[in-house]
């Protein structure tokens, strides 16, 4: 392997992990909003949120990815691969997010609320001031810990065809006659990244646990 | 087991040295931490006895007991069982091998603190366990026993049932029965009655009571004074580490040596054990 | 909606698939399991080498991205001499993938008995493997059951990625028959109400085995 193809997969590596933090940064939010839609209980959309979070949760990301991207411009909308890439992505991390932040919700001390009500915010006030911090607390060990799973589960839209880590490595093997180690080297790299992440969530989780202790 | 009348073994400091030493701790020190929890310390106990072990929290009792069995490790010293030594091998200072370790401890029963039954099994089948699946007895045989052992304990209705469903109290019977099985040549209570509810602390203590009466040998760490002074045989006081007073129970309790005894007893008194 | 026509026509194709994946999730989840309870043990050991050796292939696996790994064995195993066929590649690749999940869920389930539960079984001298088998098995596994669940959902969707060597799973054959027939989506809407079919199966089944586990928590 030359040193370009060690170039080529540094850059299909980063260009994945890019694909990974454009849905998260996406997704994050996404999942909150549907959360917000379960807690309130509105009818129809309740529903659809709940089919939407089971459904996706329980579907491979190759699968949706391949369903997304055939599916689009049957409803008329022709997206790249990249593009479909990311929304796969996006649809996937909202769903699990989903549930961690139902789960924060559902956790959040009634009497805090009340608490706000009695001192009469209103709504939205009681919302951004009292509730939203708490549960971002709460949340983000969780929600590190997904965001950790996605990076890893990003190379699943390889399917797609899109050029990014597993391209780059196959392509290089093809040239080579090598498969192996091109494969190797996307895999070691890939790993530091996610072990990357891993330590951050392990610095997040013991900087939350001290505060609360404290 | 022979039969004692009265409800403590009437022994006299003659007798103690003629009847067999069953355990004999020797020199025992332990640290954990930079802290002395265990400082040169010795006890033997006779076959039959009832051994209470008193004293304020943090004075060592529970690691001495849990040394006796070797589930603590001495830093230094001595343990003794029948004259053989546990945990290391005669002659010499290697370690004993795990299983020669577990033979020995088969002779050895003991009743935790809080009950430490196997939750995956029925009543029965926890005291069927060890003396079926480590002393490899016949499993008819074993369980014959069992159901008269579970019978006597007063759980002869429970024998099916998991220790989920049991009252504190009927754990530690459990507990004792599970001991009992093991035929044991000493039986070590670490703390039986401390953690349960007063009202269920009577039933375990009147299990126990029965078998002093019977000649088991025991060693009971315990904060009941009651007991202590109607059941046991002997009386060991801690501190610090060491064995600051022994005696009968008479002595101890009417008319305490030393200074640390008595602030323990006043201690106790006052709340009207 | 004559692609559901046409996928009904050739279901057969489908259900192959279908079956296949079930079959390569259950050797799957059977090898995962097996070897990764065995994993524990070292996992736990008193020695610090063997316990970093089998942390290093736990903490490596949550880390590789399961994609990347399948191409690595289904390139690599031929390297080492060893041939097999593409399906075979899968299934090691699945089972060695899991086993590093599966033993770090058990490894945390011991971690969390109550200590008193297993100095019981010193005390009464059981050690070794009979200690293992009989006192700390049993209660690990129960209490892992909700988890041992997750992974098994895990296991299943894990097994789409073996398409991309060409190993005719659910989601291969719907791609197949996408392509054949110029089926837009529908081949995929099949096989996602199978995925969901299939781990809501699995999450009604550990409801159940949790509710018989919890008498003996």
């Amino acid at each position: 392997m030359t040193a370009h193809d060690y170039l080529s997969i540094v850059q299909a590596a980063f260009a994945t992990v890019s694909m990974s933090l454009v849905s998260i940064v996406l997704g994050v939010p996404l999942g909150l909003g549907l959360a917000l839609i379960r807690w309130s209980r509105l009818p129809l959309l309740s529903r659809v949120t709940i089919v939407y979070v089971s459904i996706i949760r329980t579907c491979p990301s190759v699968t949706l990815a391949l369903l997304i991207f055939f599916a689009l411009p049957e409803v008329g909308i022709s997206l790249d691969p990249v593009p479909a890439g990311i929304l796969t992505l996006t649809l996937s991390t909202a769903a699990f997010n989903t549930e961690i932040w139902r789960s924060a919700l559902m956790n959040f001390p009634r009497d805090q609320y009340d608490a706000a009500l009695s001192f009469g915010m209103r709504r939205g006030l009681r919302f951004r001031r009292v509730v939203l911090p708490q549960i971002v607390r709460s949340s983000l060990p969780a929600l590190v810990n997904e965001m950790t799973l996605q990076v890893k589960s990003t190379p699943a839209v390889a399917v797609l065809g899109i050029v990014e880590i597993t391209r780059a490595a196959i392509r290089v093997g093809a040239r080579t006659y090598q498969p192996l180690p091109p494969f190797i080297v996307a895999l070691v790299l890939y790993s530091i990244i996610v072990f990357a992440f891993v330590r951050t969530q392990r610095v997040i989780e013991r900087r939350y646990a001290r505060a609360d202790a404290g | 087991m022979q039969e004692i009348a009265g409800t403590r073994h009437p022994v006299s400091t003659a007798e103690h040295d003629e009847r067999d030493v069953v355990l004999e701790v020797s020199g025992l020190s332990k640290s954990f931490d930079g802290n002395m929890v265990l400082r040169d310390i010795s006890l033997k106990v006779h076959k039959g006895e009832t051994v209470c072990v008193l004293g304020p929290s943090g004075s060592g009792k529970s690691t001495l007991l849990r040394c006796m069995n070797w589930l603590e490790e001495p830093d230094g010293g001595m343990v003794l069982l029948a004259g053989q030594r546990i945990g290391v091998r005669p002659g010499g200072n290697i370690r004993m091998t795990d299983r020669d370790l577990a033979a020995m401890r088969t002779r050895i029963g003991m009743v935790f603190q809080h009950f430490a039954l196997w939750p995956h099994l029925t009543v029965r089948q926890n005291v069927m366990e060890a003396p079926v699946h480590v002393l490899k007895r016949n499993k008819a045989e074993v369980r014959q026993e069992v159901e008269a052992l579970l019978v006597r304990v007063g759980l002869g209705d429970k024998m099916d049932s998991f220790p989920a469903r049991l009252s504190g109290g009927q754990k530690q019977r459990v507990g004792i029965a599970r001991s009992l099985a093991m035929k044991p040549d000493v039986i070590l209570f670490d703390e039986p009655t401390s953690a349960l509810d007063p009202e269920l602390v009577g039933e375990v203590l009147a299990v126990m009571q029965g078998l002093a009466r019977d000649g088991m040998t025991m060693v009971v760490v315990t904060h009941e004074m009651g007991f202590a002074r109607d059941v046991a045989s002997r009386i060991v006081f801690m501190d610090n580490g060491k064995s600051v007073e022994t005696g009968s129970p008479e002595k101890f309790f009417a008319a305490p040596e030393t200074d640390r005894a008595r602030q323990f007893l006043m201690r106790y008194a006052s709340r009207g054990h | 909606m004559n692609g559901f026509n046409i996928v009904w026509q050739h279901r057969d194709m489908i259900i192959g698939g279908f079956e296949n994946t079930l079959m390569i999730v259950a050797l799957a989840a059977i090898g995962s399991f097996t070897l990764g309870a065995l994993l524990t043990i070292p996992l736990m050991s008193r020695h610090r080498g063997v316990a970093s050796l089998a942390t290093v292939y736990v903490d490596t696996m949550r880390c590789v991205p399961f994609l990347l790994f399948v191409y690595l064995i289904y390139f690599g195993l031929p390297s080492l001499g060893i041939q097999f066929d593409n399906w075979s590649s899968g299934v090691v690749a699945l089972i060695l993938y899991n086993t590093g999940y599966m033993a770090e869920l058990l490894r945390a389930a011991w971690a969390n008995l109550p200590k008193e539960l297993i100095e019981a079984g010193h005390a009464f001298g059981f050690v070794g493997w009979g200690l293992f088998r009989r006192i700390i098995l049993p209660p690990v596994l129960f209490s892992a059951i909700p988890l041992i669940g997750n992974q098994l959902i895990q296991i299943v969707k894990d097994s789409a990625f073996l398409t991309v060597i060409a190993v005719g799973e659910l989601t291969h054959q719907a791609t197949s028959l996408q392509t054949t027939y110029f089926v837009p989506f529908a081949s995929f809407i099949a096989a996602v109400v199978l995925y969901w079919v299939t781990c809501v199966t699995i999450e009604g089944t550990v409801g159940f085995a949790n509710r018989f586990a919890e008498a003996r928590r």
